[in-house]
């Protein structure tokens, strides 16, 4: 059973040849899974067009249902980007060195999932072509944006963090890139040299790299906390039963750490298979993700809990119609679905020889993330359908134009991923080699301080202990 | 220019300042909202459109020619387009108001299934022509030269008044005939017959707003009546302060059932009995004196004791006793039948059980007031009643019509399937229809005649119910279709063809109501000054009041006998085939605005549905929106049902208004059921009217479900403090007989 | 926008608007509904519909509740208030209808007014609730938040379903016609209030001084040079057109003004989240009002004899 996060022995040239192996020669089925998404990605593109030249009718949204699956998927998306800021600016902070071999695909996601979420409030927009003036431009007339509308802060939130966290992936990877300058030829090697902006490893620039990278991780943590309360205020600035929830911040971000998580298991468990990394993405570090998603996912269940109880205890009785709704009404089979998904499926998490089972994770991160885009839906629709007014009392079942887009959506995250993976390495190399180092070492230095203490009275003579 | 020379200097002066202005004027933009005031504005400048591009409409004054009623209406009209129909508040009959079906009058004179040619069947189909073959083909048929017979000819119509009512009259007698069926769905005809004979006047005056209680049996007073609005106006002043109290006693809920204060289901076709029980506990509980009533009368009142009326109308005790006790304090009273309630074959001892105890409670004469005499009776309206139908079918049976002129009325459609009137108008040799719509009737025509909308044409018209005015009606635009002609204009154009003495002058209907205004006595002018200013005078005002002379009504008691409630086992059920304000009686089906509308009791829209009580729905085994066959002798209709507690549980209501056949219109299309094609051939026994709310039927499940498209998400308020009630005390107690303020 | 204004102004800023707004009022347009006079006829939703250029939707958006009626008549079973005093039977609704004539309350404390991203929707100093058709994205958030569901949103571009020739010419063009994607509701008649307004200073009837005008318990700074209007100078197309008179509209802000001495006599004040009325049992009431929208729009309850 292996049990060390990485093989300490393995040779700094097999981490980059392994690593810029997986950057070449794609096989069949990367071109297959690069038809899949593109094929998805054309669902969305044709119901898009459709849904721009006909208006937002087909779309099978209504009075009162003015929001649908556009706005849940967005907070999905945004919830996923979480926890690529999670392991790397977080972890690195904390000095969870297991990070480091699986963080630099996480930071992808982030900032993949972020261009992917950014699509959907524009999307639902009743007249797309107008889109531009939520932002503060500059205009002769004075006219500017809403600043006490949510929806602006999203657009401002969502802008920054998009902007920090390709930042961010792309200054960590300045290393790596120079190493795939060093390795590659063609096109690919114009490329890296521009990218590696003249990365020659000298003591300067990594102390530079270092101060650079503390910094950005120290500014990104409170931006992505923030990035999700500001959509999370996009319901608890509303006045709506349901939506007007004090605790939605935290349990957004929750919800955000959470779905983040089991995306980084889904696509560790493929990147592993796939690219063979068996070095480096190894089993224990996939246990370590697993507790932390395991803990994330008890944080949500017990904000979940304080929803429903500030809701029952409280005196809008609205309110408690719109979660007895939930718990009863036309939309509880997905609200169930969403706590077993989201609150006890995450137990198998708990246990050991499940989480060492590589097929079992697979799919229960993806379950996890069902689970998590059902609860996204649940706080969007449910309120709509059963607000204030009874005469807008509605349910109506979104059409295949919305499903179409939320199809297509997973083919543009998943497009833009498999070009990364072929463009940049996946892993992060310089970091793998610090990982192994540091953990060499510290073996090094606990067999010294072993024995140290054996013969207490003598230093050891030289660096190497001797029996 | 001399005289009032501007120098280049001055002009440019003004052309600055105004200029200027211009600019001022568009700086002069409202503040919007403001962060710091004075300051720093955070909104843009951006304005609604409606905020900075006012017009300017023209108004003018016509009537509204959507139901008989005959309000006053003001049309606005901009850059020679008519937009909207706004009440004339200058009119007595509908002071300014006008109702859903008024409002939505001008999307049927711009309606895209107008006719816009005339229409001629050739080979069996109706193909466009020109006037002159249509007018060709006219002359030929029943020009001066024709060879028809005058009793053989017959013109079918709604309710006609006025000089359209003169023409029409003038008409029948140059062609030597008298068959003129006047035909209304919504009707008070066996109601007038019982006025006719208990009070001596067919249509007398109702004073809602005097009233202290109204007891209304099936009358819809607020929606398919003779006059809504007239009624509405009188309502709202009925219920303010001290408030009078509405009891609506019917089977099915209309708009005036759901504004009651207590709604009473009875048994359908009970009314009367009711209506004789609580003369019963007047006379017997309340000692009312009985002395004036005739023995017979007092022998029939004393057979409907209290549990005898329990017994047949279903309605509980304590209710009766309560109206009955109403009745007996508050005065004065107005009971009145109408509807369902006439509807029935023993309509007719219904209406006269219900005018027995405005009788006893002494309302002749307090609030129900003569309406008098119109000095000039040939413009009195002739209002349409089903007995119309009826005899245009008989005769159509006897073979006894060669030719057929139809205006303003679509027999085909309202005809119940018994009276095959379709077939029967086919066998006749020449029909003629003067239609603006290509509806049933017009599609079975030999010649359609595309006639103006009412808002292009000429008239003059006399309110069946309040006929204190002749109400003028003028163009509020130019013919939309150069080729549609007005109504008025063609029977002119008949009589001249017959060659009618008198009329040759005339060059058109506008040139003859011209000539009929002048020849009103001078008195009536006597503040205009000149016959011109006059004739402004009434254009301006849109009517010319009419001082009506009022008769002395009688109160002649009438016994009256009404069956026991006989339940029928193969057909359970009676079906209430509902007009109601909006569709009315099927016509409006081709406003898009009245379709979309909802219905003000069901709130379902663009369709048919059958509306039903929950006992009913249970016993049947039925959810809302689950679609039942409604079968009578006469056929069978299906309809997807809406449950509710206004309706007796041996009721099924279907309203009318949907069911059309796919020429009519692009909004009637493929929509609904038609329920008066099910009717079973019961007529009132002594006005010979259809009585349609006689009818029996069975209902079966269809088994599929139609979900109903309604307005509201649900029927409940939730909880909510939406509508909140209080008890009239507590009214009376806060705003007494004063206003609020 | 500098830093000191909005740290100056902004603890004042809500208040400030519940007591209805930040800037001087030209008028506070308002409407007292008497619920003991509707009847629920309609003839309002329709009067709406010519004068507004309302589209019409069809049968199948209906159903899928896409309908565009502003001034909309809801109808309620059930009575809560009256079954505690009356033996009602139950098997029958004997005590009729409660009819709900509902269009947008036009609050002063709208909540639709801070969501909208682009200030699309914004207070005008007529005290209305302003839609900007031209400035609106769609992003419908206003629709959202708001608790009378009075804002319709145009799913589809109904121009040539809706009015198929010849039946465009009946188009107010007072107003435009609305394309897909855009968010409209109840203006108050916006277009009549113009014209009322123009006519006004056209003919020099104008408010010399501001003033400051107390509404209740809420106080109003009024412009100077605000036109006099006379009351019912003009009125709004349901207001005109509705049979029984139930709908009174006019300026709050005019003393003299119907619908400001309805308010007043039931006892009903702007800027408030519960009444505190001196006789409890007056019928004024507003719909929501502890959501603290401070709606302009008074209800007059429903009377029934038991």
């Amino acid at each position: 059973m292996q049990t060390k996060d990485i093989n300490e022995q393995i040779k700094w040239a097999q981490i980059n040849k392994d690593v810029l192996r997986s950057m070449e020669n794609p096989r069949m089925a990367y071109w297959v899974a690069v038809g899949t998404c593109l094929a998805m990605l054309m669902c969305a593109v044709v119901a898009e067009i459709y849904q721009y030249q006909v208006g937002m009718g087909p779309a099978n949204l209504n009075w009162p249902q003015m929001w649908g699956l556009y706005i849940a998927t967005f907070i999905f998306w945004i919830g996923m980007s979480h926890s690529g800021t999670l392991l790397s600016a977080i972890l690195h902070i904390v000095h969870a060195d297991w990070r480091k071999p699986i963080y630099r695909f996480a930071e992808a996601m982030t900032t993949f999932s972020l261009m992917t979420a950014g699509l959907f409030p524009m999307i639902h927009l009743g007249r797309l072509w107008n889109m531009y003036w939520v932002l503060p431009y500059v205009s002769d007339r004075g006219i500017w944006p809403n600043f006490r509308s949510p929806l602006v802060w999203d657009a401002f939130a969502i802008f920054t963090y998009l902007t920090s966290s390709a930042m961010f992936l792309f200054i960590g990877m300045i290393p790596d890139l120079a190493i795939c300058r060093d390795n590659a030829k063609g096109w690919r090697k114009k490329l890296y040299t521009a990218l590696s902006l003249g990365w020659s490893g000298t003591d300067r620039q990594w102390r530079h790299f270092r101060k650079t990278y503390l910094l950005m991780a120290c500014f990104l943590i409170p931006l992505a906390v923030s990035v999700h309360s500001i959509v999370s205020s996009d319901f608890a600035m509303s006045i709506m039963p349901g939506w007007h929830v004090t605790s939605f911040p935290p349990y957004f971000v929750a919800g955000a750490l959470y779905s983040g998580c089991a995306a980084i298991i889904t696509l560790f468990i493929l990147l592993r298979y796939f690219f063979r990394f068996e070095e480096y993405m190894t089993i224990p570090i996939l246990e370590k993700t697993c507790k932390l998603t395991f803990v994330i996912a008890m944080a949500w269940s017990y904000l979940n809990l304080i929803e429903f109880a500030a809701t029952w205890y409280g005196h809008d009785t609205a309110a408690k119609e719109v979660l007895w709704d939930k718990f009863t009404g036309p939309y509880s089979p997905y609200f169930w679905a969403m706590l077993f998904f989201g609150s006890v499926l995450p137990f198998t998490l708990a246990f050991e020889k499940l989480r060492r089972h590589l097929p079992t994770m697979f799919v229960v991160s993806l379950l996890l993330n069902v689970g998590m885009w059902l609860e996204r839906w649940m706080i969007v629709s449910p309120t709509l359908s059963l607000s204030y007014h009874p005469i807008a009392w509605n349910v109506l079942w979104p059409s295949m134009v919305q499903w179409a887009i939320v199809f297509g959506s997973f083919g543009w995250f998943g497009l833009l991923f498999l070009v990364f993976v072929k463009v940049f390495p996946s892993v992060s190399m310089y970091e793998v080699k610090e990982m192994v180092y540091h953990r060499r070492r510290a073996h090094v230095e606990d067999q010294a301080k072993y024995f140290h203490r054996r013969l207490s009275d003598r230093q050891p003579a030289t660096d190497t202990p001797s029996p | 220019m001399s005289g009032n020379e501007i120098n280049r200097r001055d002009f440019l002066k003004v052309m600055g300042w105004s200029g200027a202005g211009v600019a001022l004027a568009g700086c002069d933009m409202p503040t919007t909202v403001t962060l710091e005031e004075g300051k720093e504005k955070v909104t843009s400048y951006v304005l609604p459109e409606e905020y900075v591009i006012p017009g300017v409409g023209v108004y003018y004054a016509s009537t509204c020619q959507q139901c008989p009623a005959g309000c006053g209406i003001h049309g606005r009209v901009r850059e020679g387009r008519f937009l909207k129909v706004e009440g004339n508040p200058d009119a007595p009959l509908n002071h300014g108001k006008v109702c859903q079906m008024g409002q939505a009058g001008v999307q049927g004179h711009y309606n895209p299934d107008r006719i816009t040619k005339p229409l001629i069947r050739k080979g069996g189909a109706l193909v466009e022509a020109s006037w002159d073959e249509a007018m060709d083909l006219i002359k030929q048929n029943v020009g001066a030269e024709s060879t028809l017979k005058g009793e053989r000819f017959a013109w079918v119509t709604g309710t006609v008044s006025g000089h359209q009512a003169v023409l029409l009259q003038s008409h029948l007698d140059a062609m030597g005939s008298t068959n003129h069926f006047a035909h209304e769905i919504v009707n008070n005809a066996v109601s007038q017959a019982v006025n006719r004979e208990m009070l001596g006047e067919a249509q007398p005056a109702y004073r809602i707003d005097e009233a202290r209680l109204i007891v209304s049996f099936g009358a819809d007073l607020l929606g398919a009546s003779q006059s809504p609005v007239h009624f509405t106006t009188q309502y709202a002043k009925f219920r303010e302060a001290p408030r009078g109290v509405l009891v609506q006693v019917e089977s099915k809920m209309t708009l005036t059932g759901a504004n009651a204060d207590l709604w009473l289901a009875v048994r359908p076709g009970t009314e009367g009995v009711l209506a004789l029980g609580l003369a019963n506990a007047l006379l017997v509980k309340h000692k009312r004196d009985a002395a004036d009533l005739p023995a017979d009368v007092r022998d029939v009142i004393a057979k409907y004791d209290h549990d005898t009326v329990q017994r047949i109308t279903g309605v509980a005790g304590d209710r009766i006793v309560k109206v009955a006790a109403w009745l007996n304090s508050q005065s004065p009273s107005l009971v009145l039948a109408g509807g369902s309630a006439e509807g029935q074959a023993h309509g007719y001892d219904t209406a006269a059980a219900v005018m027995l105890l405005n009788i006893i409670l002494g309302n002749i004469g307090r609030t129900i007031v003569s309406s008098g005499d119109l000095p000039f009776a040939q413009m009195e309206a002739k209002s349409g009643n089903t007995a119309g139908l009826l005899a245009l079918a008989d005769t159509l049976d006897k073979g006894g019509l060669d030719a057929v002129f139809v205006y303003n009325t679509n027999p085909v459609y309202t005809a119940p399937s018994h009276l095959n009137l379709a077939e029967k108008l086919s066998a006749v040799p020449f029909k003629v229809v003067f239609a603006q719509f290509p509806d049933e009737t017009a599609m079975r025509a030999d010649v359609v005649l595309p006639i103006h909308s009412p808002y292009e044409d000429w008239g003059t018209h006399v309110a069946g119910y309040y006929g204190n005015q002749i109400s003028i009606q003028q163009p509020l635009m130019e013919p939309l279709n150069p080729t549609t002609r007005g109504f008025g204009d063609l029977l002119l154009g008949m009589l001249k063809m017959r060659g009618v003495a008198g009329y040759a002058d005339f060059e058109d209907y506008y040139g003859y109501i011209r000539q009929a205004v002048a020849a009103l006595p001078a008195e009536m002018k006597a503040d205009a000054g000149s016959e011109d200013k006059y004739w402004q005078q009434v254009l301006q005002r849109g009517l010319i009041p009419v001082q009506r002379k009022p008769r002395s009504l009688t109160a002649k008691a009438i016994a009256v006998s009404l069956p026991d409630y006989a339940q029928d086992s193969e057909y359970p059920y009676h079906l209430v085939p509902s007009p109601r304000l909006g569709m009315w009686d099927g016509r409006y089906a081709n406003i898009p605005w009245l379709q979309e509308a909802p219905d003000q009791i069901s709130k379902v829209v663009w369709d048919s549905w059958a509306e039903m009580h929950p006992l009913t729905a249970q016993k049947l085994g039925v959810m809302e929106g689950d679609v039942i066959k409604i079968t009578s002798d006469q056929g069978a209709i299906e309809a997807a049902v809406y449950i509710y507690k206004g309706i007796h549980p041996d009721a099924i209501a279907v309203p009318l208004g949907q069911g059309h056949e796919k020429e009519f219109s692009r909004y009637a299309k493929d929509r609904g059921v038609n329920p008066l094609k099910i009717l079973s051939p019961v007529r009132e026994a002594k006005t010979g009217e259809l009585a349609l709310y006689g009818t029996r039927v069975k209902l079966a499940k269809a088994g599929r479900n139609e979900a109903l498209v309604k307005l509201g998400g649900t029927d409940q308020q939730m909880g909510r403090k939406l509508v909140a009630t209080v008890t009239a005390d507590v009214f009376r107690r806060t705003e007494g007989g004063q206003d609020v303020a | 926008m500098s830093l000191k204004n909005i740290l100056e102004n902004w603890s004042n800023y809500r208040r400030d608007r519940e007591a209805g707004g930040h800037h001087e009022y030209e008028h506070m347009w308002g409407m007292a509904i008497d619920l003991n006079k509707c009847i629920g006829c309609n003839a309002c939703a329709v009067a709406c519909y010519a004068e507004n250029n309302l589209a019409i939707v069809g049968k199948e958006k209906m159903t899928k509740k896409q309908g565009m009626h502003w001034m909309r008549i809801e109808r309620y079973w059930g009575e809560p208030d009256l079954d505690k005093l009356s033996q009602s039977s139950s098997q029958y609704q004997e005590h009729g209808a409660n009819f709900l004539p509902m269009m947008c309350q036009q609050c002063n404390a709208a909540t639709c007014e801070p969501v909208c991203p682009v200030a699309a929707t914004f207070h005008t100093p007529d005290g209305l609730n302003a839609q900007v058709y031209n400035r609106c994205i769609g992003s419908r958030y206003c629709s959202n938040n708001c608790p009378y569901r009075l804002r319709y949103f145009n799913f589809y571009s109904y121009y040539e379903s809706s009015w198929p020739a010849p039946l465009h010419l009946q188009l107010n063009p007072d107003l435009s016609v609305r394309d897909k994607g855009v968010m409209e509701k109840c203006t108050f008649c916006i277009q009549r209030i113009r014209v009322a307004k123009d006519k006004a200073r056209m003919e020099d009837r104008v408010e010399k001084e501001a003033a400051v005008i107390k509404v209740g318990d809420s106080t109003f700074r009024a412009a100077a040079g605000r036109g006099k209007l006379e009351d019912m100078e003009f009125q709004t197309a349901c207001q005109q057109t509705c049979p029984t008179g139930a709908i009174v509209f006019g300026d709050m802000l005019n003393p003299e003004s119907q619908v400001r001495k309805l308010w007043d006599g039931h006892q009903v004040s702007l800027g408030k989240t519960k009444q505190t009325k001196q006789n409890p049992e007056k019928r004024g009431y507003r719909v929501f009002e502890a959501l603290n929208t401070d709606p302009c729009v008074m209800y007059m309850e429903r009377v029934r004899e038991v």
